[in-house]
């Protein structure tokens, strides 16, 4: 680790305080005027609701719905009775091909699946009770993303920075890293009604190299020496209305734009460029040419850059994970991808320091059943599966809920996407009732009238 | 391994009647009797009962069972199976109709008078429970009854409350009471803590026995009375519902201010607070306001001279001449059109789940546009979007526009993957109740669709009053059939001859033969494919299960009739001589009596896709609609006759036709005179428009919870005029920047600015940012490449029928890349740049463009680095900006800087200006690559500055 960032986690004042460019000082003035109205700086950090246990969030996302019964929830019966008939008439039980065994301190069984994750069992709080409506992609991962899919509303990410802002105007403070363009592509990072500015940021698509990725209209057409001049006239022009003007804080807001895009350009590749990682690093997320884990390990070591730059809430996706067939292949394979790079993720947050206030979360948009399809494939169960928690605010090396004992359905402490959403917020210091947002003569919540922050999982 | 899961995923949501698992019991059951329904007379013969066994493994060779379950479930003996009737099967066993039981199935607990022990039980074990932890809340003598239940009757302890039943005589399982007293259900755990909290395990095992013994309950009386109608005294009195009434004008301070009726209510709303207007823009400043306002372009320099000389003249006479030439100019309909786009949720893709593009979309933009440019009167053109198809027209071309016009209804966002036919009809009346109450009324209507409206005097029969009006109402919106997309509707062919313009893009004849014998080929796959398919859904064990777990069968199913459907599809949207077809979206009246829809065994592949997902024939006709308790579509109540909210004007609904959907009444009672919204709604909008600010600041909420208007008196006397004027928008716009309020400047003033921060009383015109079209065209104008004819049709229109992102198909054409348009470019003016929901062009959301999943009257301000980065980098700004240097590189030397300021900001530069100017091009060599380059970014410096995108 040699990079450091100029204004790592301080404010957006205490980085304008420090600036050294040719027109910083222009921008003082107008972001001066800007704190004293916050309601014109719509990303300057708030005050949560409460103290935060988790200040910033990873969301893992795994698009496709991985099996829980071959990667978390342990089910013994199941492997017992591979091979009988199952609930649904035709299709037979088929139990995990894959070894659990009890790992960390907890004990908490772990699949073979993951021996890099099991060496973090301590840290991970299972929940094994998700559950969720439909068994169909598209919704399901609108309703992960935006608690309905019956309806376009704003996403987890948005609402987070909507109701805690971001420590790093460099950055966007809600960056998706290569998001899937279908089951709602944009949506499951937008704003919907919420102001645009706290829409994510996309970095990549899922369908290409996060290697390649860029952020759009982030590259001058011109030298940089030329940039600045030209930059410099803007706010010259910017300056001399303004003067004209007296007070208008448009124009306040236009020279602080420049000001922070040109920052923003200099940082955010720096950002991107993993070259600035030591060997060491980068092996601990697993990429190396050729290697599986090369391009997830790129992709979570990129959201630690960036959650370490200040950006408040960062999703990564993995796809994909809808194995109806090759279950026997694919999923080992696609653990495989993952397995390192969260390892590395997991480890790299906790030797920063970064762990204890960064929540990340794994989820897919529901499960998969205990029965067999075509022989070696599983069918969505949007019933009962896992997701897991780790770092900020959560119990390390506890499993909470359950499925029945063949992984049909949640039973025990059944946590609905709307629950998971109440204790995320929940986490981040802001209470699900409370954030809301008025539109139309109405106020709206990520959990509209639902949600309960499942308090058993917190420290 | 991509596709393979995902095909699975649809034809599961696809095929659900005939295959899946999806659902309760009740639900599949339920599927089938829409299914084998074939007549569509709401019940079931003998025959289409039998053929419903064919379908099941198990009846298929039991010809005696199926005869017995027949007369078993056919309760009154008249040869058919009602609804009820047949849903009776739900009874007999928990997988039917695959396993009926050997024997009878168990009777229900018939109501057998109870004894003197149960009742005593009742009187010493529930009774207390009941009055001591429930009634609170659940009583007739409740302060506020909770969720619509009543517990102190037996009548209202079976009939439950919103959520459904809460005592079933002798069905534990089935009664909500036992989930709430378990706290089994977190949303609905009684008594809740804060009463209490959970119950004994006692006593809700005296709850369970109770119940199982068959809830013997003595408590005689009528739940009905009890419960209340949602208190609206109040709602009632909001000012939006009151008349609309003409005040008389205003005595004010200063008459000479006041140009007329306008200013005088201004200046007395002003007067009233103590403030001063500010004195007035410069004739510069009004020009370019005028301009951008009008037409969405800058002036040009030789419009702001022609001004500026004749202005010295009269100004008066100046400006109106200006205004009057601008209001006839095509470039107006392009901007105001783009305005109530962004009301209609204007989009050219279904968005939501399965983002399928809508090809046809364009022409209802046209049509808007065009509308605005003839001024089409106002309440003619809200009648044309939502009954355009049941109006008369004088000819071809005046059909087609009033076809096109209902593309409103058709326009919205929809889940095209929900795989509930019933939910989705539901979902596609509510979006459409939600468009057209906000657009045009104002109020939030589709608030009611749970509930009563909390606050606005709305209650949920108002709502199923209006929803079964867009329920009787074929929704034509198009869509290929492809993955995931469950529910592909037809389209509306416009008259031939209309005279409309078509997409350029002729299909060759050779390039038809191509297609036909690539469909042809697919057919034949299928008809190959086909007897397999059948003997797998039809004789397999447990129906489609089999199907489901033979993924190869699966893929080979869906993967042709996806291809066939596709390619038909495109097909049909050529003519004979290979151009393509007049085609719109829209909507039209469903029959009085739902068409029969034989159903066969399929004879083609295509026939497994046709019959999945229809929509449930009451759904299919003129209808009312049944209130749905909660909203929720499984729990259907009594029907309510179609009609209009009350509240909002007008006497009370008379019946509407049985054999008309009520759309033509619905248009007629939106614009009626006797509706106290409508008119209000669009003058209040109009205002938005051109002040920033509305007088109602909530534009598109006028109910109890918007804001009230900051000039009650003139929003009044807008609205009157306005429908006295024959509902003109050009009067109504021209009245407006006519009056002396909209020419004041944007000056500034501290003490005014204290009274009145958010300048609601108009003491000054408010600085606005220009919206995202206005910045793009101007760029496009001032750098002398704006090509002004309008394009026809649109980009979408050009790529067809596809889908943006989702699934890569190899032998399918692929999905279309959100890429292709968020970087679309082009030379047209911005409102015809392709608008596909989530895949809108970065120059459009870089500049907050509307919202377009909802009624959008407004659009959000924000300033942010992302602008500036597209300004600083992006290639079609440095594009405009190298054609802006070349054009002022063309001037005289001496005049270029000020040619410059004059084109970019329609004024000349300040001395100082022209110093930093001057000093900017210090270094450049004069006629070299170096000069050109610096002018560049010179031009862009301007268009990047805060001048560039504000407006004074």
């Amino acid at each position: 680790m040699n990079i450091h960032f100029p204004y790592p986690l301080g404010t957006r004042r205490d980085a304008l305080k420090s600036m050294s460019s040719g027109f910083g000082y222009l921008a003082f003035s107008a972001l001066a005027a800007r704190a004293a109205d916050p309601s014109s700086a719509p990303l300057a950090p708030k005050r949560p609701h409460f103290p935060a246990k988790a200040k910033r969030v990873i969301f893992l996302c795994m698009r496709g719905a991985p099996s829980h019964v071959d990667t978390f929830d342990y089910k013994p019966a199941l492997n017992k009775n591979t091979g009988k008939d199952s609930r649904v008439p035709g299709a037979k039980l088929l139990g995990s091909r894959w070894k659990f065994s009890p790992s960390g301190r907890s004990g908490l069984p772990m699949s073979e699946l993951f021996p890099n994750l099991a060496k973090h069992t301590d840290e991970l709080c299972m929940i094994h009770s998700m559950h969720t409506e439909l068994p169909a992609h598209a919704q399901s991962f609108l309703k992960l993303h935006t608690g309905t899919s019956q309806f376009v509303r704003p996403s987890l990410g948005a609402w987070s920075l909507y109701g805690l802002g971001t420590v790093n105007e460099n950055l966007p403070g809600f960056v998706a890293i290569a998001p899937p363009s279908l089951n709602g592509g944009a949506q499951n990072y937008g704003s919907a009604f919420l102001p645009a500015i706290y829409q994510g940021t996309r970095v990549g698509v899922d369908t290409r190299p996060i290697a390649q990725a860029q952020v759009r209209n982030i590259v001058p057409p011109i030298s940089s020496t030329a940039q600045m001049k030209e930059i410099a006239l803007v706010q010259a022009l910017n300056r001399e209305k303004l003067d004209r003007d007296r007070v208008n804080p448009e124009v306040g807001g236009v020279i602080e734009s420049f000001e922070l895009a040109f920052k923003m350009q200099s940082e955010m590749p720096k950002v991107m460029d993993l070259a600035q990682e030591t060997p060491a690093t980068l092996a601990m997320y697993g990429i190396r040419d050729g290697a599986p884990s090369d391009d997830f390990g790129r992709k979570c070591l990129l959201a630690r850059r960036m959650v370490e730059a200040g950006v408040r809430f960062v999703e990564v996706t993995h796809s994909d994970w809808d194995h109806h067939f090759k279950l026997s292949t694919a999923l080992p394979a696609n653990c495989s991808a993952i397995d390192q790079p969260i390892a590395g993720l997991l480890q790299d947050l906790g030797e920063r320091g970064l762990l204890k206030d960064t929540l990340v979360v794994w989820s897919g948009e529901f499960g998969r059943t205990p029965h067999a399809q075509g022989g070696d494939g599983r069918d969505h169960n949007n019933k009962g599966y896992t997701a897991w928690m780790a770092g900020g605010g959560v119990k390390g090396g506890m499993a909470y809920g359950a499925t029945d004992e063949l992984g049909y359905e949640a039973v025990e402490n059944k946590v609905h996407i709307h629950d998971l959403h109440a204790t995320i917020l929940h986490l981040l210091g802001l209470d699900h009732e409370k954030l809301t947002y008025r539109y139309a003569g109405r106020d709206f919540r990520l959990t509209d009238v639902k949600g309960h922050v499942v308090r058993e999982v917190m420290a | 391994m991509k596709i393979l899961p995902l095909i699975i995923a649809f034809i599961i949501a696809a095929a659900a009647p005939l295959i899946a698992q999806e659902g309760s019991a009740e639900e599949r059951i339920e599927r089938g009797f829409d299914m084998f329904d074939a007549d569509a007379d709401s019940a079931l013969s003998s025959a289409e009962f039998k053929l419903l066994g064919e379908f099941s493994p198990k009846l298929k060779d039991q010809p005696l069972v199926v005869a017995y379950l027949f007369r078993k479930l056919d309760a009154n003996n008249d040869g058919k199976l009602s609804h009820d009737e047949y849903m009776g099967l739900a009874k007999l066993g928990p997988k039917p109709p695959d396993s009926p039981p050997p024997s009878p199935a168990p009777e229900a607990p018939t109501a057998k008078p109870p004894t003197a022990d149960e009742l005593a039980f009742f009187e010493k074990k529930i009774r207390p429970v009941l009055a001591e932890r429930c009634y609170k809340c659940h009583a007739a003598d409740s302060e506020k009854i909770r969720g619509g239940l009543l517990l102190d009757t037996r009548e209202g302890i079976r009939k439950g409350g919103d959520t459904g039943p809460a005592v079933v005589a002798g069905d534990v399982s089935h009664s909500l009471i036992i989930e709430a007293l378990n706290y089994a259900n977190k949303d609905m755990q009684m008594p809740p803590e804060k009463s209490g909290g959970k119950l004994s395990d006692t006593v809700i095992a005296d709850f369970t026995a109770w119940i199982k013994m068959g809830a013997p309950d003595p408590r005689e009386g009528s739940s009905l009375a009890a419960v209340k109608p949602t208190d609206y005294t109040e709602a009632k009195q909001h000012w939006a519902y009151q008349p609309v009434k003409q005040s008389p004008l205003p005595k004010v301070s200063n008459e000479a201010w006041a140009r007329g009726d306008i200013d005088r209510f201004i200046l007395a709303g002003l007067d009233a607070k103590g403030i001063q207007p500010v004195g007035d823009a410069s004739k510069t400043a009004l020009l370019r306001r005028v301009t951008f306002d009008l037409t969405g372009l800058p002036p040009t320099p030789e419009q702001t001279q022609a001004f500026l000389q004749s202005a010295i003249r009269n100004p008066q006479s100046a400006i109106e001449t200006v205004v009057d030439a601008l209001l006839k100019s095509p470039r107006f309909g392009e901007r105001w059109g783009r305005h109530w786009l962004d009301v209609a949720r204007y989009a050219e893709s279904t968005g939501r789940d399965v983002n399928c593009t809508l090809p046809h979309a364009w022409r209802y933009r046209d049509y808007v546009i065009d509308a605005f440019n003839a001024d089409k009167p106002f309440d003619t053109f809200i009648q044309e979007q939502i009954a355009g198809d049941l109006l008369p027209a004088k000819d071809s071309r005046e059909r087609a526009e009033k076809l096109i016009a209902t593309g409103f209804l058709a326009i919205g966002s929809r889940s095209l993957n929900e795989r509930n036919p019933k939910q989705f009809a539901l979902d596609m009346a509510d979006e459409q109740i939600d468009a057209l109450s906000q657009s045009v009324l104002g109020i939030t209507i589709a608030c009611a669709r749970c509930h009563d409206h909390k606050f606005d005097p709305i209650t949920q029969r108002d709502y199923y009053a209006l929803a079964g009006i867009l329920l009787s109402t074929e929704t034509l919106y198009g869509t290929a059939a492809t993955f995931q997309n469950a529910h592909p509707a037809g389209m509306i062919d416009l008259p031939t001859d209309c005279g409309l313009p078509r997409v350029n893009l002729k299909l060759s004849t050779e390039d038809r033969a191509e297609k036909e014998s690539e469909l042809a080929k697919s057919k034949r796959y299928g008809d190959m494919l086909l007897p397999s398919v059948l003997a797998l859904y039809r004789y397999s064990n447990g129906a489609g299960n089999a199907l489901n777990n033979d993924p190869k069968k699966l893929i080979q199913v869906v993967g042709v009739s996806a291809k066939i459907k596709a390619a038909e599809l495109e097909l049909a949207t050529f003519d004979a001589e290979g151009w393509p077809k007049l085609m719109a979206i829209g909507a039209r009246d469903y029959p009085a009596k739902a068409t029969p829809k034989p159903f066969r065994m399929p004879r083609e592949i295509g026939d497994i896709m046709d019959s999945v997902n229809r929509r449930p024939s009451d759904q299919s006709a003129i209808n009312d609609s049944p209130l749905y308790a909660r909203g929720d579509v499984a729990k259907p109540g009594e029907k309510v006759a179609r009609g209009f909210p009350s509240i909002v004007g007008g006497a009370g609904t008379s019946a509407l036709p049985s054999n008309e959907s009520g759309r033509r009444e619905l248009a007629a009672w939106l614009t009626s005179k006797d509706n106290v919204l409508t008119a209000r709604v669009i003058t209040n909008r109009v205002w938005y428009w051109l002040f920033g600010r509305g007088i109602v600041e909530s534009v598109d909420n006028f109910g109890v919870m918007g804001q009230a208007p900051a000039n009650p008196a003139l929003l009044d006397h807008l609205a009157l005029k306005f429908s006295k004027n024959g509902w003109s928008v050009k009067q109504l716009i021209r009245s407006i920047v006519l009056s002396h309020a909209y020419q004041l400047a944007t000056t500034y003033e501290k003490t005014a600015f204290e009274d009145d921060p958010e300048n609601t009383l108009v003491w000054r015109m408010t600085p606005r940012r220009l919206e995202a079209e206005c910045i793009r065209d101007a760029m496009l104008a001032i750098s002398g490449s704006l090509q002004i004819t309008p394009p026809t049709a649109s980009a979408v229109a050009l790529l067809g029928d596809r889908t943006i992102g989702g699934l890569v198909i190899p032998t399918m054409t692929p999905p279309l890349s959100d890429e292709t348009f968020l970087t679309a470019s082009g030379t047209t003016r911005s409102v015809y740049l392709p608008v596909p929901r989530d895949a809108v062009p970065d120059v459009l959301s870089v500049f907050d463009f509307a919202e377009q999943s909802m009624v959008a009257g407004k659009r959000e301000v924000t300033t942010v680095p992302s602008q500036a980065l597209y300004l600083l980098n992006n290639d079609f700004v440095a594009q405009q900006a190298r054609r802006f240097a070349d054009r002022v590189l063309a001037l005289p030397a001496a005049t270029q800087i000020t040619s410059a300021f004059e084109l970019a900001f329609a004024r000349s530069p300040t001395e100082h200006e022209r110093q930093q100017a001057l000093s900017f091009f210090n270094d450049a060599t004069s006629g070299s690559a170096v000069e050109r380059a610096t002018w560049t970014s010179f031009c862009r410096a301007l268009f990047c500055s805060a001048e560039f995108r504000l407006m004074d």
